[in-house]
């Protein structure tokens, strides 16, 4: 019987907790996995830099299948890092929060209000409150990332009309 | 062969990329405040105009897990010595830990996490150029006190707060404002009284809802009252709930205190404290420009709010209930927002009361920031 609540406060501990913080390797970790789920099992990246970015280039079983850009924008005193994930018809696979450091306003790491980004292009106008609802006591993050999308898809769209991506 | 040389190939490029995502040591500073036009009406009440509040916030980040953050206030501008009014004050300074993605440790001043306006009141996240009276009275914001606990999100778009945090004090209670001046705020604050607090929400986008509460004695060692940790108990239960849609926000709380040893906490102090605190509001908010199809960052919202609290909403048997203390307040007004960081507001509020108190009628003017 003890051994039982021993195991289950273990799991509670360790449920609690969740997988553990962000490292050097966990930061890249964290975008290899992130690359996996938005565009599938078997995706490889490289790198080809643009300006001062590196911007990651995915192919699948040998086709190209989109873009990827991982950026920092500042929430209301951390910076927020988020990957942005583009086919190649620049349209937004998904938006993926990768470290959020702020005290509150985490709801922007929730798929239910990711998944507003996908499928829109740099055509489309992402505006809080119009295109993208946003979230009560998150208001800051919800502008500093929706800020930081719109942005990241107009340098890709810029730099893909530029024929700088596939160097 | 080609497999291997993609995944080296994947590897550092992923590295590289990931290189963004390291938190930089880093210090940060931001801030916000609130300049208020009121005027009262009656005879002979002219206007006043105060700077509020002047709040500047002070972080640093050490690595991915370990912050420091702190808000700094002063309020009404000026401290000077034997002058009465004007506060310096810590309204935020901890650390926190983050221990896994489901739980920061958090200790030092932390905001009590009940309500809306308590852990929210930058002056751009709110309508009216004062804050609602709710959170003055029934909550007493801005609520900080001393402790560690835990925050974090468990999926399922729920987040929490959990802190053990320093007492109130029942010393501080009044008739008219009830567990405000009970606050230490992190001041030589006595630890005689460990207290709980902490507050589930739930979160999607345009809906937020929250259910947070607040419990422990309030004796604060004096022998008159009780010298146990739990004596003179309050406990406050509040329920919170917000909804955007677009131009639309909703908004409402609902609190209430309760204080079983309101009796002995009157004798030993010759208050008139209720037992029972309780009050709300519920406020909506449209943005009057997306009627015209504005296509621009700025916006300019019409609110009203409906207040209705009673800081003495049950009283013990001797203690003369004051019905001016059951007060009601209809507030509208507009906010404009040039951009999301800048407020510039108007409201018109009109107080009454369930007792001999005449109503009042209060006209304001405001500007707020933060960045």
């Amino acid at each position: 019987m003890r051994r039982v609540v021993c195991g289950v406060l273990v799991a509670g501990v360790a449920l609690c907790l969740g997988p553990p913080a962000a490292g050097a390797q966990g930061a890249a970790d964290r975008v290899a996995a992130s690359v996996q789920r938005v565009w599938g099992r078997g995706a490889v990246a490289d790198t080809v830099p643009v300006d001062s970015t590196a911007v990651l280039r995915v192919s699948r079983d040998g086709h190209p299948a989109g873009w990827g850009v991982v950026r920092n924008v500042r929430g209301r005193e951390q910076p927020i890092t988020f990957l942005v994930a583009v086919d190649t018809g620049m349209r937004i696979l998904d938006v993926d929060v990768l470290v959020y450091r702020e005290p509150y306003g985490g709801e922007v790491a929730y798929e239910s209000w990711r998944r507003q980004f996908r499928g829109r292009g740099p055509g489309d106008s992402l505006r809080v409150g119009r295109e993208v609802r946003g979230i009560s006591g998150a208001t800051i993050s919800v502008n500093a990332v929706t800020l930081g999308v719109r942005r990241a898809l107009a340098d890709l769209a810029a730099w893909r009309r530029a024929g700088r991506l596939n160097q | 062969m080609r497999a291997v040389r993609w995944t080296a190939t994947a590897t550092a490029a992923l590295v590289l990329v990931a290189s963004v995502a390291m938190a930089q040591e880093a210090t940060t500073l931001g801030g916000y405040g609130e300049v208020h036009y009121q005027n009262k009406s009656g005879p002979n009440t002219p206007g006043e105009v105060n700077l509020a509040r002047f709040v500047v916030f002070l972080s640093h980040t050490f690595n991915d897990r370990l912050a420091f953050r702190s808000e700094l206030e002063v309020e009404d501008a000026k401290v000077a010595g034997g002058s009465p009014g004007g506060e310096v004050a810590l309204e935020q300074a901890y650390i926190d830990y983050r221990l896994g993605s489901r739980a920061t440790l958090r200790t030092g001043l932390v905001l009590v996490p009940v309500g809306i306006i308590n852990e929210t009141h930058e002056p751009t996240t709110f309508h009216g150029v004062a804050r609602p009276a709710v959170d003055h009275d029934v909550i007493p914001a801005t609520w900080r006190e001393l402790g560690v606990g835990l925050t974090g999100t468990l999926g399922a778009g729920l987040n929490y707060r959990l802190y053990l945090v320093n007492g109130l004090l029942a010393s501080g209670f009044t008739a008219s404002e009830g567990i405000r001046d009970g606050r230490q705020e992190g001041r030589e604050a006595t630890f005689a009284n460990p207290s709980l607090t902490g507050r589930l929400e739930y979160a999607r986008p345009g809906l937020k809802v929250g259910a947070s509460f607040f419990s422990g004695g309030t004796a604060g060692g004096d022998s008159l009252v009780g010298t146990g940790w739990y004596d003179a108990p309050v406990t406050v239960l509040a329920a919170d709930a917000r909804y955007d849609n677009g131009p639309l926000a909703l908004r409402g709380v609902v609190a209430t205190a309760s204080l079983p040893d309101a009796a002995s906490i009157n004798r030993v102090y010759g208050h008139d404290v209720g037992r029972r605190i309780a009050g709300g509001y519920v406020e909506a908010a449209y943005d009057l420009l997306s009627l015209a199809q504005h296509s621009g960052p700025e916006r300019l919202i019409g609110f009203a709010r409906y207040e209705h609290f009673d800081t003495q909403a049950s009283v013990d048997r001797g203690v003369v209930r004051d019905a001016d203390n059951a007060r009601r307040h209809v507030t509208v007004g507009l906010s404009f927002l040039p951009i999301a960081n800048v407020v510039f507001k108007g409201d018109l509020q009109f107080r009454r009361t369930d007792g001999p108190a005449s109503s009042l009628q209060v006209a304001s003017l405001g500007v707020g920031y933060w960045f």
